[in-house]
């Protein structure tokens, strides 16, 4: 059974009124999103900058439109703000803007920038010896990108085992220029790897509340489909940018509700 | 004499001897200079290795926790390799960073242009929050540094190799950035941190020629500090700006923004980078192939004067 068919329906209607965003990008996170928000991350919608949190970046930032409606489920941002998307003087566009929204901790689009950055986070946390956890996500097409495996390496070297990324498998890569057997490349880089179901409720519970007894920072590759849950939208790339037509929206909108 | 990036190194030790905030991230570069530093503050100084731009988001990250990340390389690397990194996370998302660079210009000057860098302090200038500082000696460089490594902004210190070796009378308590080094009245030189040498020189030896000559140093593009600068052009009407930087995006630009705000007639000339030194040689050749060279500082001076 699909999850999240409410979430993906508001994505589908921020982005239809925006004419704006990524469709097939966020279905392929929302459901895991969902999960580590309700489930996973320590933080407060009332204090987002909470010194004690988790922290979350979301490395393909393009998704934006899935955190987003995530974010507005759990109380970051009004009904108002999300369905402001993409209008003239919101918060929210089609990349986040960590100076703008309420829990977004930082401003991706150009992919490659979030993971890194998490890394910086992860290791001033150590440094200052907190207990927070950081949480970034990729995509695998981003993990084309050299400062993904620069992060990867630094990483592991550092044992910044506080640091959880999860690697959207939702086989971008694979339509472009393919990443062969990606979790034995970020083992190689020594890091603990997970493989799970990023679509399944009970897939994805296990691969979280799995926890290594070691210092490597754990990868969490997570089995997707881009689009998922509307049958023409899987996998096709001709969808990664398209801002559906009213005929498509209402096909779209009949295939979530089936 | 100690020189520049001794003076980082002993300065940033006793600056984190108090400030336990501060991070030093180097990548693969100055171990030496830090040995003092390693040992006193050790947990607080990473060799990340050679990855540039990873290091500035990394830099980024502890920032957001409240650290103050000081990074350290050479400035091709530093600035241009990493000037993605720069922009969104210290440009766009307001984050506080320490960029120290060296081997800026052709300072390399045997490495080849891979290793020269002049158009680092055009693309930061760019950046509402970057100061820009380019100090011409170890002096001037603890000064800027411990006055401003706290400031919540884009902050750039570009070490020389090749310091200007003249005496800058510094007030620790006052933020200055320029500097009247000798009074005249025909023209004024406007020079940019260790070209001050040679302005010197050209201004002795014109001043034999009966050339009445007065010298404006900058050891900070930004803030640009206009007054001593306008006050001087008001008196002599023109101006040459000898900056070793590229020709578009430096102190010139500054100096020929503020001039047009004066009601009289301005002429101006100015000596900087444009397009690449091709060469390898020694600083001082490579000086003389880009007009960085007393002859021809004094030909242009003359060639102004007599506009």
């Amino acid at each position: 059974m699909l999850l999240n068919k409410e979430l993906r329906l508001k994505i589908v209607n921020i982005i239809r009124d925006a004419k704006e965003g990524h469709i097939p990008s966020s279905f392929s996170i929302v459901d895991i999103l969902d999960y580590i928000y309700g489930n996973v991350l320590k933080i407060d919608p009332k204090k987002p900058e909470d010194k004690n949190r988790d922290y979350f970046i979301l490395s393909k930032g393009h998704a934006a439109a899935a955190l987003f409606v995530v974010l507005n489920k759990y109380g970051f941002l009004s009904d108002y703000q999300l369905n402001s998307y993409g209008q003239y003087k919101s918060i929210l566009g089609g990349h986040p803007d960590s100076t703008k929204v309420p829990g977004v901790e930082a401003s991706t689009g150009s992919l490659g920038h979030g993971l890194p950055t998490a890394v910086g986070i992860a290791f001033g946390l150590k440094i200052k010896k907190m207990n927070n956890k950081v949480y970034a996500l990729v995509g695998d097409g981003e993990c084309h990108e050299g400062t993904i495996w620069e992060a990867a390496n630094i990483s592991s070297n550092l044992k910044l085992n506080n640091l959880k990324v999860i690697i959207d498998r939702n086989q971008s890569a694979q339509q472009l220029m393919p990443i062969e057997n990606m979790e034995k490349k970020w083992e190689a880089f020594g890091w603990n790897t997970i493989v799970f179901d990023g679509h399944n409720k009970l897939s994805i519970k296990a691969a979280f509340n799995l926890n290594h007894e070691n210092q490597k920072p754990t990868a969490l590759i997570a089995n997707t489909t881009k689009g998922k849950g509307v049958s023409f939208l899987e996998g096709h790339g001709i969808w990664h940018h398209k801002i559906p037509n009213e005929s498509e929206y209402s096909l779209i909108k009949k295939d979530l509700e089936s | 004499m100690t020189n520049m990036r001794q003076t980082f190194g002993k300065t940033l030790t006793e600056i984190a001897k108090k400030d336990k905030n501060v991070v030093v991230i180097v990548a693969d570069i100055s171990h030496g200079i830090f040995s003092d530093y390693r040992e006193v503050i050790g947990e607080r100084y990473f060799n990340i290795g050679i990855c540039e731009p990873a290091i500035v988001n990394i830099a980024a990250g502890l920032n957001k926790v409240g650290l103050n990340p000081v990074v350290h390389t050479i400035a091709p690397f530093l600035i241009e390799r990493s000037y993605e990194q720069i922009k969104l996370d210290f440009g766009y998302q307001n984050l506080n960073i320490n960029l120290v660079s060296v081997g800026s210009s052709f300072d390399y000057s045997k490495l080849g242009c891979s290793h020269h860098c002049y158009e680092d302090v055009a693309i930061l200038k760019h950046f509402k929050r970057s100061q820009i500082f380019l100090p011409g000696s170890s002096d001037e460089f603890d000064v800027l540094f411990t006055q401003h490594y706290k400031d919540n902004k884009i902050n750039y210190f570009r070490i020389t190799e090749y310091p200007h070796n003249h005496k800058i009378n510094l007030d620790v308590n006052k933020r200055e950035y320029s500097f009247k080094i000798k009074e005249g009245n025909d023209l004024t030189i406007v020079v940019l941190g260790s070209q001050l040498k040679n302005a010197i020189q050209s201004e002795e030896i014109l001043r034999k020629q009966g050339y009445d000559i007065e010298i404006i140093y900058f050891n900070t593009v930004k803030p640009f500090e206009e007054n001593i600068f306008l006050d001087s052009i008001r008196k002599t009407k023109k101006f040459i700006c000898i900056e070793e930087l590229s020709y578009s995006g430096g102190l010139y630009e500054e100096c020929l923004k503020t001039s047009l705000r004066i009601d009289k007639k301005i002429d101006s000339d100015h000596l900087s980078i444009n397009d690449f030194i091709h060469d390898y040689g020694s600083y001082e050749q490579l000086s003389k192939i880009a007009g960085f060279s007393v002859e021809n500082i004094i030909q242009k001076i003359k060639n102004l004067k007599n506009k």
